[in-house]
């Protein structure tokens, strides 16, 4: 299935979902002639048409390609193929932030985000030597010092060490 | 009216210096690093301008956008990669100037265009933006509906090559921005029962989640390695270079005009069309391409141009024409700041430390554009491991700064997702990012119009200036519906030819 048609596909999804999600919308007695359902079902509609265009149009896509069968992987195949080696690498990525989201409120800002930096470095191909936990606590302090202490931008002191982190 | 008085105030009674460097300082750096656009430097520090006073934060921003037109033409001209799009003309003939060990001078050059598209630039937003925005004064509901299908009509010119794409885009905004209190009857829409929904998605979370996490994530494992020269030292251009490439800079800065005004001009295609005309108009054009001084001096004087002449739409109508025009919105919105007369009329001081800000920053640019090449030298040398942990930290340290709330940063790794999956399946994210601005707008002034008429769908067609957004709006879409078929029709030719 080419991107075109999965894309199709996840568009029809996702107008499923918000049509189902529109029926939790309540009724108001200030409701007006359009009322607060009816750009949502607008929407809902576009999207199912935009969906149908798009599923359409990859599916005849793919006919076309198989009529036209090349030999051997095209330019855009291959670069598609280390676009798609790269997506596991996004993922980690993703998920170092969300384990920041998950420990930021116990840890704290500081500590969290030395362990962000470091872990992100290492993630990313840092050399396991003693200057990634020096670069990220180095950076910590610094993110701390300047946005904590010099701009008073507010930071969570975390549950573990509230009190003198703040 | 400003006035002297009412300047000098603003210099000596406000922190407009340091907040203009500050800014310059911020968007030159972030210029310079390949693959942080001029929109990801401004959305990274977006978050940060929460806590600020939103004159200062506005002219921080503008700042910013100022001074990441310079920098991303540092690893233009020394490594053959753009720090920001609009900067890739500058490569042709900044890379051919550095080979040939004239990079100290290619840099001069640009910053010295940079300088005068600037400030040609700040003078039409000066002279412009204010009588436009009165047009906005005679608005009704009707006038605002159209006013926001014709920002949505952008959307046409932004599709990256797919309308379809491009709609499907917008309409997820569109989506987003249904999320919270309805704007008439006050009902929760899409909230879950989660709090931090109430009142809705704000555009800044899906700006930093789209532009920077996604660029983020799509870096991730990225094994380019970009070494930059230590020794490189900018070398502005004397009087008689100057006089030289006064024609390429003239061009730069009218083109830069023109496509600052159009929606869904920007800055690259205003370089590329100048690149072309300053060619064109050369006495010398065999020397483009091949290290032509002209080559470096027009594109440069027309992206600067356009960062000052994009505001005039965004200023008067509310606009945004480009990403970079979409997150300084967004700072406009984050503010409470509606763009039109009533900002000229209830906050004169924001328009004003714009417009001093801006000033100072692009006088600024001169000394710290040459001091501060080494420091960009030295960031873009830094190994790119480290660089991630450190953007990434100030990416989620400012989401934070929003609300204090943790589910911020959660919605923007979400977004961050979303739009990592787009880039792959081809969408583009302007038109998303104008569905979240606009949405609120079109929706309120369509269904105000209907309660102020009775239902009677006729009150659009009533109102001449709402029957002339849309006429303009259907225009445009028509003109960028036909121009897409165009292409697709030369491209399908060109295949068939071999």
């Amino acid at each position: 299935m080419n991107k075109d048609s999965l894309s199709g596909l996840v568009l029809l999804a996702l107008a499923g979902g918000y049509y189902w999600a529109t029926g939790f919308i309540a009724d108001s007695t200030l409701e007006d002639e359009v009322g607060a359902v009816g750009l949502p079902h607008a929407l809902t509609l576009a999207l199912v048409l935009l969906g149908l265009i798009l599923l359409v149009r990859g599916l005849l896509a793919a006919r076309a390609a198989a009529a036209h069968a090349a030999t051997g992987p095209g330019a855009a195949r291959v670069e598609d193929e280390e676009r798609d080696a790269r997506v596991p690498r996004a993922l980690g990525f993703l998920a170092i932030g969300a384990a920041y989201v998950v420990l930021l409120p116990y840890l704290g800002y500081l500590v969290s985000v030395a362990l962000l930096i470091g872990a992100v470095s290492l993630f990313e191909g840092a050399p396991r030597r003693w200057t990634v936990p020096l670069t990220a606590i180095g950076g910590a302090l610094l993110y701390w010092a300047v946005f904590v202490k010099l701009l008073g931008v507010n930071q969570p002191a975390g549950l573990l060490f509230q009190g003198w982190l703040s | 009216m400003t006035t002297f008085w009412d300047i000098v105030h603003l210099l000596t009674a406000t922190p407009i210096i340091f907040v203009a460097i500050m800014g310059l300082t911020w968007g030159i750096l972030g210029g310079a690093l390949p693959g942080i656009s001029a929109s990801i430097t401004m959305a990274l520090v977006l978050p940060f301008t929460y806590t600020m006073d939103p004159a200062m934060a506005i002219a921080l921003l503008a700042c910013v956008y100022i001074g990441a037109e310079y920098g991303g033409s540092i690893p233009a001209i020394l490594i053959r990669t753009p720090g920001t799009n609009s900067s890739a003309a500058t490569v042709i003939d900044g890379y051919e100037l550095n080979r040939q060990g004239r990079a100290g001078e290619a840099l001069g050059i640009s910053l010295m265009s940079g300088v005068i598209g600037s400030l040609f630039g700040l003078a039409m937003l000066a002279l412009l933006t204010e009588p436009l925005s009165w047009l906005a004064l005679a608005f009704t509901p009707p006038s605002y509906f159209g006013l926001g299908i014709l920002g949505l009509s952008v959307i046409a010119s932004m599709t990256g090559g797919s309308l379809v794409k491009g709609l499907a885009a917008a309409v997820i905004g569109l989506m987003i921005s249904t999320v919270g209190t309805d704007p008439i009857s006050g009902v929760t829409r899409y909230t879950f029962d989660i709090p931090d929904l109430l009142n809705g998605v704000e555009p800044v979370l899906v700006m930093v989640g789209l532009f920077a996490l996604t660029e983020l994530m799509s870096q991730s494992g990225s094994t380019a390695v970009l070494a930059l020269k230590d020794s490189v030292r900018i070398r502005l251009p004397n009087l008689a270079m100057m006089n030289r490439l006064k024609r390429s800079q003239t061009i730069g800065c009218i083109l830069g005009l023109f496509e600052g005004l159009t929606p869904g001009g920007g800055g690259s295609i205003a370089a590329f069309m100048s690149y072309n005309e300053a060619r064109r108009w050369s006495k010398t054009p065999e020397k483009f391409g091949k290290g032509s001084e002209e080559g470096v001096a027009a594109p440069e004087a027309a992206n600067n141009t356009v960062a000052s002449t994009a505001l005039i739409p965004l200023l008067s109508f509310g606009i945004p024409s480009s990403n970079s025009t979409a997150v300084l919105l967004g700072g406009l919105l984050m503010h409470g700041l509606l763009p039109g007369p009533r900002l000229f009329e209830q906050n004169p001081q924001v328009i004003d430390s714009l417009y001093v800000g801006s000033f100072i920053a692009i006088i600024a640019q001169i000394g710290v554009g040459v001091v501060l090449l080494p420091a960009a030298v030295w960031l873009v040398n830094r190994p790119r491991p480290y660089r991630a942990g450190f953007i990434f930290a100030l990416i989620l340290s400012g989401i934070y700064t929003l609300n204090m709330a943790t589910f911020d940063l959660g919605l923007a790794l979400a977004l961050g997702v979303v739009g990592y999956l787009m880039r792959i399946a081809g969408f583009p994210f302007l038109p998303m990012i104008l569905g979240v601005v606009l949405g609120h707008m079109v929706e309120s002034s369509y269904r105000r119009s209907l309660v102020l008429s009775g239902g009677d769908m006729m009150v659009f067609l009533q109102d001449p200036i709402c029957v002339g957004l849309l006429l303009a709006a259907a225009g445009f879409v028509i003109f960028s519906l036909s121009r897409e078929l165009r292409d697709a029709r030369k491209a399908k030719l060109q295949e068939a030819l071999g």
